[in-house]
């Protein structure tokens, strides 16, 4: 299978949970991450499984640099029918917004005919964790189901 | 791209300072080149330097970013050195000579002082200020954020936080100061503050704080949920001396002057403060007040003997601040005054005096700033670079933009050392 990792990130996080997915998914499969700042539509085609990781930042708002693509998403409206993704957010839920910067890409890419599939993941760092764990766990359960439902196709 | 992958080059890179600047620019640098060497350098033994002794212990979520940096050292190849000096243990010439890339990530951590209120005000407004002693009971903020966070070099001697004190400042510093100052101790202690630095600051215990601002309220510098996290302390009545409901147009004029996205940004600020003030309950038994507009004029001491039982014997200690209504911020009254135990000034960071590595004294005549470059093989990095403004994030923008230089740098050079060879 292959997956695509498109992450946003302001204070890095983001950015090593996707290093570690790739880490672990890369044993069995076909992975590539990128920043959402260097995505292209042509990097969204139908033959790959998206994982989205994305924080928050400011009060709700977008982590920097996810704000290119989710204008590039406003400008373009592509059509995504075809595609699937799973999401991961990032946040804090000390704050009243907590992970709706990862919302507002979910919302984009639903709004465009993307299906989003299996659990919404979330890690909230106001118990001082790291994001890491939660999800390579959160993965791991994704990947099975996929697994599921490709065994059942 | 079908290019033959050109064998990466494997530059020595010394990084002076391990906080969040110094760890981003590894982070960059590493993903570029996995085969160089890269050593950090730290003063402290523990690296992170305002992650662990600036953000406040209670903000569990920013703390945790300096777990991603452990990644660096336990896993990326990345060498800490710490208790290493780099001006005293080893000169910045040595590193160089042993490295081909410095970059000087060493921050700005000394407090800002007001010169009338860091020192006994004997004089008259106007005069020549007096080169006097610090006041007792007058404390900058970034050496109570180091002992809150319990850094190695603070002392608690000396520290007495009465029941009432006097904030001087409007950033999210002077904010966090309000809300650990009104968390019990159990909770601080709970969160890693020492005992002895967690009992020193509820011994009063605080009964009234004033939280004293220059800019109007449109133009203060402080998070809207900063603000927010205030309204969740228990037993505290807010209250704010900013004129209430609509955007006032002088408040407008002196928001946009202060060079703030005034009024949209503005006014949530102004609503936040609101909010927090309504909210909040009429009959705790402690206060907190805002006070906008108002700049530093002076403090008072007690005569020396006239102490109480906080002070130590004979000591001058701070009795009385006033200030002044900072031009065009829409205060009525010409002056503020308060009575107080003591002063927490939270009004930036500066260059540490004496300190042995400044920006400017070794920037040579190519130097340029906005890639980070000082001179040749020699970078600067986070607030080194770019003054002491911004939070943690920045600084990986900025690292962004220094990682790029160096490696821009370094590959041309190489190609220009490859060109040479391959015409020969
Ligand atoms: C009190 C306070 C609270 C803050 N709270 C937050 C917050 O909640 N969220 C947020 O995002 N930002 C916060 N900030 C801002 C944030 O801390 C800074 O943006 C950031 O730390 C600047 O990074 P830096 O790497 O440039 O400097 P620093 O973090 O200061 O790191 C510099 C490092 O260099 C070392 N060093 C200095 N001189 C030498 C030398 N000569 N030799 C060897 N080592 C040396 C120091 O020991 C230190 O480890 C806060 C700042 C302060 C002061
Ligand atoms: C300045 C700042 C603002 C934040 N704002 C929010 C927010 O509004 N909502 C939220 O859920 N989390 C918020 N967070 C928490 C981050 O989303 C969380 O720390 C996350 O792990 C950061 O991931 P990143 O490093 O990939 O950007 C904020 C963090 C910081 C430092």
């Amino acid at each position: 299978m292959k997956f695509v990792i498109l992450y946003g990130t302001e204070s890095g996080n983001a950015e090593t949970v996707a290093d570690d997915l790739v880490d672990e998914l890369s044993a069995d499969n076909e992975v590539e991450s990128i920043d959402m700042t260097d995505a292209e539509l042509d990097t969204l085609t139908p033959d790959a499984f998206f994982l989205v990781v994305c924080s928050t930042h400011g009060d709700g708002g977008l982590p920097a640099s996810a704000v290119p693509f989710a204008e590039l998403l406003d400008a373009e409206r592509p059509d995504l029918t075809g595609i699937r993704y799973a999401m991961f957010g990032l946040g804090d839920s000390s704050y009243e917004t907590y992970s709706r910067g990862s919302e507002r890409i979910d919302e984009r890419l639903a709004a465009l005919g993307a299906i989003r599939v299996g659990e919404y993941g979330r890690h909230d760092a106001s118990d001082g964790s790291l994001p890491n764990d939660t999800a390579l766990e959160w993965a791991r359960d994704l990947v099975s189901t996929l697994d599921d439902v490709a065994a059942v196709a | 791209m079908n290019e033959p992958a050109a064998p990466k080059p494997a530059p020595r890179i010394a990084i002076v300072g391990a906080g969040p600047a110094g760890c981003y620019t590894a982070q960059f640098l590493r993903k570029r080149w996995s085969l160089a060497d890269i050593v950090i350098y730290d003063r402290h033994d523990a690296p992170y330097g305002l992650i662990r002794y600036g953000v406040a212990p209670d903000h569990l979520g920013t703390k945790a970013i300096a777990k991603q940096f452990d990644r660096l050292f336990a896993r990326d190849g990345v060498t800490f050195v710490g208790a290493t000096d780099i001006g005293t243990d080893l000169t910045l010439d040595q590193l160089q000579a042993d490295f081909d890339v410095v970059v000087l990530a060493t921050g700005l951590w000394a407090d800002r002082m007001i010169d009338t209120f860091h020192s006994a005000a004997t004089t008259a407004v106007g005069a020549a200020p007096v080169a006097a002693a610090p006041l007792a009971g007058v404390y900058g903020a970034g050496r109570l954020t180091r002992l809150i966070n319990g850094h190695p070099a603070e002392s608690v001697q000396g520290l007495h936080i009465g029941r009432r004190t006097v904030i001087v400042g409007n950033g999210n510093v002077a904010v966090d100061l309000v809300r650990l100052m009104l968390t019990p101790a159990e909770v601080l202690v709970s969160h890693g503050v020492p005992n002895e630095v967690a009992a020193a600051l509820t011994a009063g215990p605080l009964e009234h704080m004033d939280v004293v601002g220059r800019s109007p309220v449109y133009a203060a510098k402080f998070d809207l949920a900063m603000i927010r996290e205030l309204g969740k302390l228990d037993d505290v009545r807010f209250t704010s001396d900013s004129p209430g409901d609509d955007v006032d147009e002088n408040d407008e004029t002196a928001a946009q002057a202060a060079g703030t996205d005034a009024p949209a940004d503005g006014t949530a600020k102004a609503d936040a403060i609101r909010e927090l003030v309504e909210g909040s309950s009429p009959t705790a038994t402690r206060t907190v007040a805002f006070h906008f507009g108002w700049t530093p004029d002076r403090v008072f001491a007690s005569d020396a003997g006239e102490v109480g039982d906080a002070g130590e014997a004979g000591e001058a200690r701070v009795s009385r601040v006033t200030f002044t209504a900072t031009p065009g911020a829409g205060q009525r009254d010409a002056t503020l005054e308060l009575s107080t135990d003591s002063v927490c000034t939270a009004v930036g960071f500066t260059e540490t005096e004496g300190a042995l590595l400044r920006r400017d004294a070794i920037a040579s005549p190519t130097a340029d700033l906005e890639r980070g470059l000082l001179a040749d093989g020699l970078y600067c990095v986070g607030w080194f670079r770019r003054g002491p403004v911004g939070t943690i994030p920045a600084n990986r923008a900025d690292a962004r933009t220094v990682a790029d230089a160096i490696i821009h740098d370094v590959e041309a050079a190489a190609a220009v050392l490859e060109a040479a060879v391959t015409s020969t």
